[in-house]
Order: structure tokens, then sequence, then C-alpha cells
């Protein structure tokens, strides 16, 4: 799809994901570094458990597709070999950090520059110390989930950074449209802040509104309703189905009591109940809630004697809502994903392994693992020797003098 | 304003937000984004709020606003062979169609991408589904945000150890999606521009959701180590890190001290609570953990989430409140971005439209609009799109295509 765009990335947490996104739709990537090594290399888990700079799996799983380069950026050096090398792209990425000193070097004017900053570098928050943890916090998503009785939840693979470098591979190729079309490059802002809220779901808009605050309750009941869970333990873990008595929704919810009935769970005559109008009765508390705890009972009781695969296939039988809990085994070993494609194969630290990287399926391109994610200035020399023209004796000067 | 889509048509006839969402990103890049939807069948995102003053009502949830602001709206019931062939004919003029029926229905409506892509080639279609088209449990397999989480690994992975799990705040894969749907139609229209050629997109929302845990994939396939659920533990590798219960009901701050230089300020700034030598270093601030949080709690719990932000991030230390949906409505950085500059909509008035997260150079401040009323841009669409005359406008309105 993008295989006549040239890509470079200033490699920092939240360029990883938008570089590699880029070169999975076919773009020729190169993510530069510091001859320390980018702070990816250093994010958790690491293969073994070892640390190393070749060892960090997330490193392993956000920079497949790219070659790898390092430049000392603070020095004469590298900051001029940045700029013997930025005409050869087209999309500059580029974190927090940026361009070292973004006004003395000369940036092509072709060139679509994408830049993510983790606050509005005009707002109030703009000197502001931010780490992932606090980007997440300050999206909204965490505070609304888990229990009330303790501390808001998070996943335990950072999220903030994969927002921005979505979102910035998505503005990044907007710019490159315009330039297919006007010529002109770009300079883009990225708000990791910003895409972060779109976890909240539009709980954004909710508090300037007048609507009601969304906050992490227990299960509450309206009238005499009874809280309606979403997950039901199985014989091997959970399941999530879906019960929504809403009119867009009440056949599922139909679906939920065939299934129950045709398990002898329910009485048949369950099938004749209209749970929406019965719903709407209960909040006003007008109506005997037993036919919804009978309900919801059966479906607890059902679901603890079956495995979270059979209550999947039962969803599909009677068309309700359902899906099993799964773990990275369970995606590893789900027929389905593999006979869609989704896994193709990386070289992780010498070992050849099978890893989700088709995002989407194209009716006539294949999103393909060409290039393993690189070691450490793999590329450097071949890439300094194409574009700055650099001998044998200067890479190695470079070398020696920590430059590359 | 010249936007990197502008003059290019979108076909929207997603539900919910994972597909529409999708074409709401190419709407903010400039294209004209048309939303078919059914007056008989609404879009669900209509009867869910939050709405606009709390009041419900089909032009007035602030969540349809969000996902689809920006779109013209036409009524079309498609039911009808004379609804779908209106579709037939939006299309045929269209650059991109997203749809997001369960996977296959599509097909049985006559709008199947082999079929549209003979009258129009260079068109890119994308069917987005919980589990995508291919593979044999992807036809006929509805789903929601909720279940897509549920198969990509996220309800798993949020949680506690010790409890059910969790899962992230709603329907998550929703708002992961869109970004794939959009990055995918954006790399296909610039292949177009050399080749001409179109593409059909099939997208599973819960692969999608697994490219934002794709770390924890690789741990399992290069390790075998299951990712499990970690509460609010997820900076093991680096303490103080975490958060700190405040002043306040379930009121949260985050305080992440990263490096010598920002622990030594944390310590002089909350001297002595954590004076004690064991914290001189790293290791042993690992090591006493649990007594480092509590000394560190012990403080917290008696400020404000706000005032302790400022206070830190005065001194260096990274620290921001968890936010609630109360602290994002008044949160001076979204403010500063113009986030809740106010959008006029015909029937509520002004209200709030999340801006996106990108700001283009020829595009600084991007105008905002509301979602579109349901139907309102019908006869509009049907004179310019497909240059029908009042009269056949009023035949179709009146055989009940419309609406």
């Amino acid at each position: 799809m993008l295989e006549n765009v040239r890509v470079l990335e200033l490699s920092e947490p939240a360029t990883m994901l938008a570089g590699q996104i880029l070169g999975d739709l076919g773009a020729d990537v190169v993510t530069l570094e510091p001859p320390s090594g980018a702070a990816g290399r250093r994010l958790a888990p690491f293969i073994g458990g070892k640390p190393g700079l070749e060892n960090s799996l997330t490193w392993h799983a956000l920079n497949r597709n790219k070659r790898g380069i390092t430049l000392n950026l603070s020095t004469p050096d590298g900051v001029s070999l940045l700029e013997q090398l930025l005409p050869a792209f087209d999309i500059l990425i580029e974190g927090p950090a940026g361009l070292p000193d973004a006004d003395a070097i000369a940036v092509p004017e072709r060139l679509v520059r994408c830049r993510v900053t983790p606050f509005s570098p005009s707002g109030p928050k703009a000197h502001y110390k931010s780490t992932e943890l606090i980007l997440t916090a300050a999206g909204g998503a965490p505070a609304l989930a888990g229990d009330v009785d303790r501390s808001p939840l998070f996943f335990p693979v950072p999220q903030a950074m994969m927002e921005a470098g979505a979102d910035a591979a998505v503005a990044a190729i907007g710019g490159l449209l315009a330039r297919d079309r006007d010529g002109a490059g770009q300079a883009i802002e990225i708000g990791a802040h910003t895409a972060a809220t779109l976890a909240s779901l539009g709980r954004i808009v909710a508090a300037r509104s007048g609507g009601p605050l969304a906050r992490r309750s227990a299960p509450t009941t309206i009238g005499r309703l009874p809280p309606v869970p979403g997950l039901f333990e199985c014989s091997d873990g959970w399941a999530a189905v879906t019960l929504l008595f809403l009119p867009a929704f009440m056949g599922l919810t139909r679906g939920v009591v065939a299934w129950l009935v045709d398990e002898g769970s329910l009485p048949p005559d369950h099938m004749e109940i209209d749970f929406l109008a019965l719903t709407s009765r209960l909040a006003r508390d007008e109506a005997d809630p037993a036919p919804l705890h009978d309900l919801i009972g059966a479906l607890t009781r059902t679901c603890a004697q079956k495995t979270k695969s059979e209550i999947a296939e039962a969803s599909q039988r009677h068309r309700f809502m359902a899906a099993p809990i799964m773990t990275m085994a369970d995606i590893a070993a789900f027929p389905h994903f593999r006979e869609r494609g989704l896994f193709a194969v990386q070289d992780i630290g010498g070992e050849r392994v099978e890893v989700p990287a088709r995002f989407v399926q194209f009716s006539d391109y294949e999103i393909g693992v060409r290039r393993h994610a690189p070691a450490l200035s793999e590329h450097s020399c071949e890439l300094l020797a194409a574009h700055a023209g650099l001998g044998e004796t200067e890479l190695q000067a470079l070398f020696s003098q920590g430059i590359i | 304003m010249n936007l990197p889509l502008s003059g290019l048509r979108v076909i929207d006839m997603g539900w919910l937000m994972a597909g529409p969402h999708g074409a709401r990103y190419l709407a903010d890049l400039g294209a004209d984004v048309i939303k078919v939807e059914s007056g008989k069948r609404l879009d669900p995102l209509r009867g869910l709020g939050p709405y606009q003053d709390g009041q419900p009502g089909l032009n007035r949830s602030l969540s349809y606003h969000m996902t689809n602001a920006g779109k013209r709206s036409i009524a079309v019931d498609v039911k009808q062979k004379e609804g779908v062939e209106l579709v037939k004919r939006l299309v045929a003029t269209a650059d991109v169609f997203v749809e997001s029926f369960t996977p296959g229905q599509i097909d049985k409506m006559g709008l199947s991408y082999a079929l549209l892509a003979e009258k129009n080639p260079g068109l890119i279609m994308v069917s987005s589904g919980l589990l995508g088209r291919k593979g044999s449990m992807g036809m006929g397999m509805s789903g929601t945000g909720l279940t897509g989480s549920a198969y990509s690994g996220a309800t798993n992975l949020v949680g506690w150890p010790d409890r059910a799990p969790a899962g992230p705040y709603g329907p998550w894969t929703d708002a992961v999606a869109p970004r794939f749907l959009a990055v995918s139609v954006l790399a296909a229209l610039h292949r177009r521009r050399a080749t001409g050629c179109g593409t059909h997109i099939d997208l599973s929302q819960a692969e999608a959701g697994l490219q934002f845990l794709a770390p924890a994939y690789y741990d399992y396939a290069a390790n075998g180590h299951i990712a499990g659920r970690v509460g609010d533990a997820i900076a093991p590798l680096n303490a103080p890190s975490g958060l700190y219960p405040c002043a306040g009901d379930d009121c949260w701050v985050a305080i992440d001290a990263v490096g010598h230089k920002a622990w030594s300020a944390l310590r002089k700034r909350l001297a002595p609570a954590l004076d004690a030598k064991e914290f001189d270093t790293l290791v042993g601030r690992l090591r006493a953990r649990a007594s480092l949080d509590a000394a560190i709690a012990g403080w917290t719990r008696h400020r404000s989430a706000r005032e302790i932000e400022t206070m830190l991030q005065a001194e260096g230390i990274a620290a921001h409140v968890v936010s609630s949906d109360a602290d994002l409505g008044d949160d001076p950085n979204l403010e500063a971005l113009g986030h809740y500059e106010p959008v006029f909509d015909p029937l509520l008035g002004d209200i709030v439209i999340p801006a996106p997260s990108w700001r283009l150079s020829a595009d600084p401040r991007p105008a905002r609009c509301p979602g579109p009323i349901l139907g309102a841009a019908g006869d509009e669409i049907l004179r310019e799109v497909l240059g029908l005359t009042g009269a056949q406008i009023d035949e179709l309105r009146e055989a009940n295509v419309l609406g």
C-alpha cells in the first residue's frame, strides 16, 4: 500500500506504533536511536526475563518492518548526517524530544513532519513531566474501571503510547495524501493526552453537558431491577454475555432466553415474557422482578457448567452476544484467527515466532513481516553509506567517537 | 481550506462506534461523509447517552454527535429494494464505503464488494465486524466492543489478580478499531492515486484491539508467559510509581518519580516522610515498596489530587490527577486545546464535540460541526450527488423509501 513511502522515525515510546503501522502497510521505515539505544529497548517484558538492549519484547512488538540507525544528535556530525538523511524521506515521525534544535536543522519543504507531544505545547501543562502512567491516568479511562473499594485499573501494557502512535499513523498518511495532491509538506502536532481520552469513549463530553457523571460504583439497581452482570464464570474461565434491555438489543436478549430454554435451564414459557416492558415497569417499581432474577440465575448456573468456547458457539447458534474472555494463550490457539491469517512469522532473538501482525485483511494485499525489529545500529553503515556517501574509514571514525 | 481528503466522498453505513468513528477520522481529514441510516431501525448510538442536559431524544445523544460529527445524514429504508438501489447509486459515486452490519448481511442486501466494484473499481470498502468476515466464525457473528474486548484479550487483562476480570471501561475495542480502519483506508487511497485500484478491507474489532496489547502477546509467544491482571501495579520496575488516594470520594493521583533527580525532589517535598535510609536506592525502594507507598499515601490522602499535581509538577516530578469525568470537564489542557469551544447544533444549541488529537499545519484549529439530525440532508444529497429532481424525491418519499 505504501511501498514507495519512506519514513524516518526518531524513536521514542510514542512513535513506535506509528512507525510500525506504516511499515506494516509497506512503507520503508527507518528508526533512529541514540548510540545508547532508544527508550523503547528498556521496556518490559524481556526475552527469558533477562534485561538487555536486544531483549525487550515491547521493542520487538513495535519495531518490526523497520531498519535501525544510531546517531548522536547532540554532536555536530550527528546533526549534519541527519540533515543529509532527511531529503531521502517523505515522513518524519517525532516524539516529545523531537529534533534536537529544530530551528537549526534544515528541514526539506516537502517533508511531512508529525510530532507527538504529551500535552499541548501552547497549553498550561506544556512544561509537565509526563510518563506513560501520567498520560493514561489523565485520559479518563482508568478512573471508570474496576471496583470502587480499590484503586482505578490499568492494563499491564502501556496504552497512552499506543493511542498516540495509532493517531500519529493516521495523521501522517493524512498529511502525505495532502502532499500527494498539493506538493507541500506539513507540520502535524499530535496530542497524546487528547488521543488517550478516546478510551473514555465520549465521557469527555458528559461533564460539560449537564448529564449525569459516570463514576466507579458498586452495581446499582434501578427500582427493583436486579443488577445485571456482564461476566459469568464458566468451567474453564470467564465468558462475557451481553444482556441489554434496550429496543435495539431485545432480539439478542431473546436469543439468550432461547438458549436457556433449550438447555432446560428455564421453562419454555419464559420465551413469552416481554423483557423490555418488564424492565421499564421494574424501573418504576411497578412489577415483580422474579422473571428477571430467574433469567440471571439460569444464565449463571448454565454458564458454570459450560466451557467458554461452548458458550461462544451457543451464542452463534442462538444469535446472542457472548464471548470467551480470552487469555493470550487462548488467542494463540483460536482457530478462527489462524484461518484469517492474523499471524505472520517474525524472528525474535533468533527464534521464529508467530505474531499477530495482520491488523486488517485487504482483498488484494497482505501485511507481512518483511523485517525483524532492528538490533541496535543494525543498518547504520548501510544507510549512511547510501544517503550520506560515507566511506569505510569515516564510518569507523563515527563509531570510535561514539557518534553512531 | 484544503484538507487532505477534501473532495473525497465516504458513504458510512456503520452502526454504534467502531465503523462510524473510523469514518469520523475521515471527516476530520476533510472527506464529505454521508451517513446512510434508517429511521425505522435507528443507529443504537442515537439511543445511548449521555444526552444533552440529560434529556433523551434521537437527536440528543452526545455519543452519537461525537462519533458522527461533521457528517451529513440521509435516512433510507434498506428493507425496500428501491432503498438498496439508492444506496448502490450513492456508493457508485463514492471513494470509500464503510459498513458494520453483521458480517455477510451486506452481501444478502445486494451490496457486496464484488457487485459494487463492478460499477466502481476504485472503491475502497471497509467491512468492520467483531471477528471479521474471513475465517470459520466470522460470517453471522455480531458483537459490540464489549465482546470485542473479550476476544482481543483486553477484558482478561484489566482487573485484580484475586478477583474476576473487570475489563477496561466500556466497549473498549470501539476506541481502538477506528484508528486501524482509518489508517488502512488512507493507505489504500494513497495506493489508488498511483494505480486506480480499490480494495475490500476486512476488519475484526478483536484483532485491532489486540494490536494495542501486542507486548503481552509477544510475552506469550516468546516466553510462554500468560499475562494476567495487575490491578493498578503497572510499573513493577520503578518505585515510587503508582496511584495514591487523595482527599475526597474515590479521588486518586498518579505519581511517577522517574530517575534520581525526581526522586530526590519528591523526598525533599515530603520530608521527613520518605527519609528512611532504605529508600536511598532504587533497589531499596523496590524492596520496601509497601512502606514507601504507605508513606506517600499518608501524605497524599489529606490533599486534593489537583493540588498535588500542581505542587509536584512545579518540582519537576511527573504527577497527574487520575481524571474522572468531572476532572476531564475542567481540564486546563483540554480547555486550552479548544475542546470545549461550543459547537452550534440547530436543535440543541451549543454542544461539546471533542476535537481530533492532531492539528495539521494547514488547519491549526479545525472547524467543528455537530453530528447530523436524522435524515436532515436527504434531499440535498439526492439532488447534489444523484441529480434527482424535486418530483423524483417526492416520489421516493411517498413510497416511504426515505425515512
